[in-house]
């Protein structure tokens, strides 16, 4: 592989190694696997247990087509087998494949080449390599999961006996230089750690004792700290160590020995261990790098600045996910949104320019006809006819009422089949079609495209499972099968003759956005609309941008922010399209995706504005402490207060003689049981900038865990080496302050001496908490939820991690939650490339299945529009309930929830499921 | 019912097309194998679930509803 | 539900809910199984059904 070229016009040459199947043609029945004498340790399942050398990598994996794995193939290695191609129902093995090189000219380049767990074999006082019950936590996850190697049953992999207790190690390859040159933390497996604990509780069903070894709990993302504390209710065991050595007790059980905090030695036994490991970058993927000519860090992942997060050293290359610094799921999707953004950015007037427009023909209307069905029963190879009598299906299907055309194809999938049905569907006049084969998740809009080009409305539609629920399962009783076959062939076919064509309602969409908050979350997602074309309202309620960040001196990474601020601030004013209003207030909001209609209040004077998606960046504020003295003295200041004053000169760090921080200031409490994510590593910038100014300042920071996450580790091994003392205390025993006169006494209990320190301080910084706004107006204006603390809460927190289930709403920044500067500008960026998708469509059509009220039956009592998830439904003026199609997501819940029967869903009305309950015996 | 045995019961399963039907397309992938006697009525989500339907099918017969989300 | 159906005369053990992401293929088998051996175990419904089933 080879990169050539800039920014906008790379050449890029890529290898595709052969598969040796051909994926056309695959079907994924698995007899390719079945038949294949080679066993392999399969990789999937962390080589618990083995696959075949024909295999495809899990069970989920899209698309779902096998493979042949060349260095371990009898025949590719040997010259000799090809049972896989003897036994292959479609013809789809070729082991005449060839490598094939391709070259492909684009204009941006984004690198998601992820992590490699570390292994801890080279870890000699852990024996990972010689106790066969000392496993890493990947080997654990596949141990509990459904498709592992033991199907979820917690067992050990020694001598697969039930463990009766587990102990994890957390920090194996991360915090550590001694053995591994790791000096970073690797972010996530204090959370991993809770959740393989958690589960394999469950599992047990109280059999189960769990311990874990841990150094600081680092559970700083959104809800992470409530799972800790519930992980803590559930009886996980939290011990504060770090374990040096593991030794194997006669029975495979292992024996730890470890110092508590305050230095005794214990010895505790345990049937297994798990090494939680760290996240590293791959030595392929360091030469991949070098290959891209790409900068990376000390500790090997991507350098990239704080105020353009995703992109590289080298312009037009940007980067994504646990390569650019390690990071969870819901980050990761995320990030690579931003990249998505970045990538797009610049080359957005060549949008759509190698889009196809497929044409499809006038539905034709076949309301008030006759059904006449067409009934295709599928053998799919042998994975249907091998166990089901599809002939007799077929037979059966015949003397159905209604059916008036039934034939039976080998795969019903396949291109030339699907031109057949058309042909079939047209010349038999058909108006409903009924599929016996696999499952409609996969398969059915394959089959509706088929019916749209016969000039077939695609809901009149539906499908027979007689493969995934029916020959698979059932392989053992065939004749049994094929009675079910008929069964489920028959509700189908009851339904199908109940169908209606529906419509898909078209919205034209308006290609402007609205960006509420002017922080530096609502800067970057408003320039970057704008950047990309689109007229973008950029709205913030004080009377200049910035938010917060203007009370910020500096990044993790040292940046300066007031500069980036400044840059930015004049960025904006100078864009195209992109208007800001100031001192601005939302009184109201009318409409939904496509056509939002938003009316603002700005200087006393009220517009509207018309926008087709709204991006919600309202940030946070930060919690003004009603403990520590704080009020009481000057010197007893916040972050932001503290920051502010460094940066305009009331606070001189060379004149600083002693200074105390103090962690989780309203964070990690009852009444905020969040981590604020931000604040330790503030704490620790602060210090080392007063350290620098005055090598000689005694600085402490009193910490419940220190939570430097990522490379952030860095600053606070530099924080250490510097000097600073860093003292742990217990929630129980805050510490305390007192002002006297001028002087500020903070008294902490030690833990390691077991009494308390009195310390004398010229200025105490309190790392407070971040507030969220619980903007519950707005949140109702544009019908998106809020959670228990306030924070916007996003559609899924891993796979949808900017949208609200609402759509064209998206959300970025500290409205989501706590988080640093890098992150919100990403955020920023993944919710503009969310936006995107909506904005660069003219037209948007909406999923036919939708509710409809019949208001002769209503009586607006008001259940389903409290019932609606989506807030779908409203009042009219009549007072009666009706549905707004463009936000129904056809749940059918107002279906179920009336008691006058005034709401159907359609595509599965109340008859259609009727119809099929009837057909059922 | 002296003789439960041989009796092969009907059961009606009205599985969310999201997670439960997904989890017994899966279970097809899987080849896990369960006994013939359910009958499966594929609905939008558990919300679309009403007390009717449950009560027509033990009306038309069936031996054992299962809904599951 | 159930003592809807207690009331109307079956046995409140024909009716199971569970709840089974899209995921958990083997707990799928498992409830099905389970559900299947339920209702195998009260026999055939008595009530609510017509006549004709009882001669069957």
């Amino acid at each position: 592989m080879d990169i050539q070229g800039e920014e906008g016009d790379f050449k890029v040459k890529v290898v595709s190694h052969p598969r040796y199947i051909d994926m056309a043609k695959c079907i994924a029945c698995g007899a390719c696997a079945e038949k294949c004498p080679k066993k392999v340790p399969n990789e999937y399942n962390e080589k618990l247990d083995k696959r075949k050398a024909a295999y495809v990598q899990y069970a989920q994996a899209v698309p779902l087509k096998y493979a042949i794995d060349e260095p371990n193939c009898i025949y590719l290695q040997k010259g000799k087998c090809k049972a896989c191609e003897k036994f292959c129902p479609t013809g789809a093995v070729d082991f005449e494949q060839k490598e094939v090189e391709r070259e492909m000219q684009v204009g941006s380049v984004i690198v998601s080449a992820g992590f490699k767990a570390f292994d801890p074999t080279g870890y000699s006082a852990y024996e990972y390599a010689r106790f066969p019950n000392v496993v890493t936590a990947l080997e654990f996850e596949r141990i509990l999961a459904a498709s592992g190697p033991w199907m979820g049953h917690l067992v050990r992999p020694g001598d697969e006996a039930a463990p009766k207790r587990i102990a994890f190690l957390q920090c194996v390859g991360s915090r550590d230089m001694n053995t591994c040159d790791h000096p970073y933390c690797s972010s996530v497996c204090c959370m991993y750690a809770l959740k393989e604990a958690t589960i394999a509780m469950e599992h047990a069903h109280g059999g189960l004792d769990v311990s874990i070894f841990f150094m600081d709990m680092r559970t700083t993302g959104k809800d992470f700290e409530r799972y800790y504390e519930k992980a803590k209710k559930q009886g996980v065991e939290f011990i504060r160590s770090r374990v040096h050595t593991i030794a194997e007790k006669p029975d495979k059980g292992l024996r730890i020995e470890y110092a508590t905090e305050k230095g005794e030695i214990k010895i505790d036994e345990y049937d297994m261990v798990v090494l939680s490991h760290g996240l590293e970058v791959a030595p392929e993927t360091i030469e991949l790098a070098k290959k891209l000519d790409i900068e990376l860090t000390s500790s090997a992942f991507t350098a990239s600045d704080s105020f353009s997060p995703v992109a590289t050293s080298r312009p037009g290359i940007y980067v994504c996910g646990a390569l650019n610094g390690p990071k969870d799921i819901p980050y990761s999707v995320m990030e690579a949104s931003a990249a998505a953004c970045a990538a797009a950015g610049k080359l957005s007037a060549a949008r759509g320019s190698l889009v196809k427009h497929k044409e499809v023909p006038k539905a034709l209307d076949v309301a008030g006809d006759t059904p006449r069905i067409g009934v295709f029963v599928c053998s799919c190879g042998i994975n249907i006819a091998g166990v089901v009598d599809v002939e007799a299906v077929a037979e059966y299907a015949r003397s159905l009422p209604y059916v008036s055309f039934v034939t039976n194809n080998l795969f019903t999938c396949s291109q030339d089949t699907q031109d057949k049905m058309a042909e079939v569907i047209k010349e038999q006049n058909l108006n409903r079609v009924v599929v016996a084969a696999c499952t409609p998740r996969t398969h059915e809009p394959l089959f509706q495209e088929t019916l749209q080009a016969a000039g077939l409305n695609k809901y009149l539609f539906d499908m027979a499972n007689i493969r995934n629920q029916d020959s698979w399962v059932h392989a053992g009783e065939p004749e049994k099968a094929t009675e079910k076959a008929k069964d489920l062939v028959r509700m189908a076919i009851a339904k199908a003759a109940l169908l209606q064509p529906l419509q898909e309602v078209r919205l034209s969409v308006n290609p402007a956005a609205l960006v509420i908050g002017g922080g530096i979350a609502g800067m970057n997602a408003a320039l970057n609309l704008a950047q990309q074309g689109f007229e973008t309202h950029l709205l913030e309620r004080d009377t200049q941008l910035g938010g917060n960040a203007r009370l910020i001196r500096s990044t993790a990474q040292g940046e300066d922010v007031a500069s980036y601020l400044k840059d930015l601030t004049a960025k904006l004013e100078a864009q195209d399209g992109l208007q800001i209003h100031l001192g601005a207030a939302i009184k109201d909001v009318d409409g939904f995706v496509g056509n939002f209609k938003t009316t603002l209040a700005a200087d006393g004077a009220e517009k509207t504005i018309e926008h087709g998606v709204t991006i919600i960046a309202i940030g946070a504020s930060e919690y003004k402490p009603a403990e520590y003295a704080y009020g009481q003295h000057p010197k007893v200041m916040t972050h932001l207060e503290m920051d502010a004053a460094f940066m305009n000169g009331e606070l001189d760090p060379a004149r600083i003689k002693n200074a105390v921080f103090i962690q989780c200031v309203g964070s990690r409490e009852p009444e905020r049981p969040y981590c604020s994510k931000v604040c330790c590593t503030h704490s620790v910038e602060s210090a080392i900038h007063i350290k620098d100014h005055n090598p000689d300042a005694q600085v402490v920071i009193l910490y419940r865990d220190m939570r430097t996450f990522g490379e952030r580790e860095l600053l606070y091994k530099e924080a250490r080496s510097k000097g600073v003392l860093f003292m742990r205390y217990d929630v129980e025993n805050k510490p305390r302050v007192a002002a006297e006169g001028d002087k500020l006494i903070v008294t902490a209990t030690d833990h390691v001496l077991g009494r308390d320190i009195v310390i004398e301080a010229d200025v105490v910084g309190l790392a407070s908490a971040i507030v969220s706004h619980r903007a519950e107006d707005l949140a109702q204006m544009f019908k998106v939820p809020l959670d228990e603390d306030g924070w916007f809460l996003e559609a899924h927190q891993k796979l949808r991690p900017v949208d609200f289930a609402t759509d064209g709403v998206f959300m970025c920044g500290l409205a989501h939650y706590p988080k640093p500067i890098e992150e919100a500008v990403a955020q920023a960026q993944a919710a503009v490339s969310r936006a995107v998708t909506v904005l660069s469509r003219k037209e948007m059509y909406l999923s036919g299945t939708v509710a409809v009220i019949d208001q002769s039956k209503c009586v607006g009592c008001g259940v389903c529009w409290t019932v609606c998830p989506y807030q779908a439904i409203s009042e009219d003026e009549k007072g009666l309930a009706v549905v707004n199609e463009a936000l129904c997501k056809g749940c059918g819940t107002c279906v179920a929830s009336c008691r006058s029967g005034a709401p159907n869903l359609k595509g599965f009305t109340t008859q259609d499921v009727m119809a099929q309950i009837e057909a059922l015996l | 019912m002296s003789d439960t045995s041989n009796f092969q019961p009907r059961i009606a399963a009205f599985l969310c097309n999201w997670c439960s039907y997904g989890a017994a397309d899966l279970a097809g992938v899987s080849r896990l194998q369960y006994p013939p006697l359910v009958q499966t009525i594929r609905i939008p989500c558990t919300g679309r679930m009403s007390p009717k339907f449950i009560l027509q099918a033990f009306r038309k017969g069936v031996d054992g509803v299962w809904v599951s989300g | 539900m159930k003592n809807i159906l207690e009331y109307v005369g079956i046995e409140p053990d024909r009716l199971h809910f569970s709840w089974i992401s899209s995921a958990e293929a083997e707990k799928f088998q498992k409830t099905a199984t389970q559900v299947c051996e339920a209702v195998r175990a009260l026999g055939p419904a008595q009530h609510m059904i017509k006549d004709i089933r009882k001669v069957a």
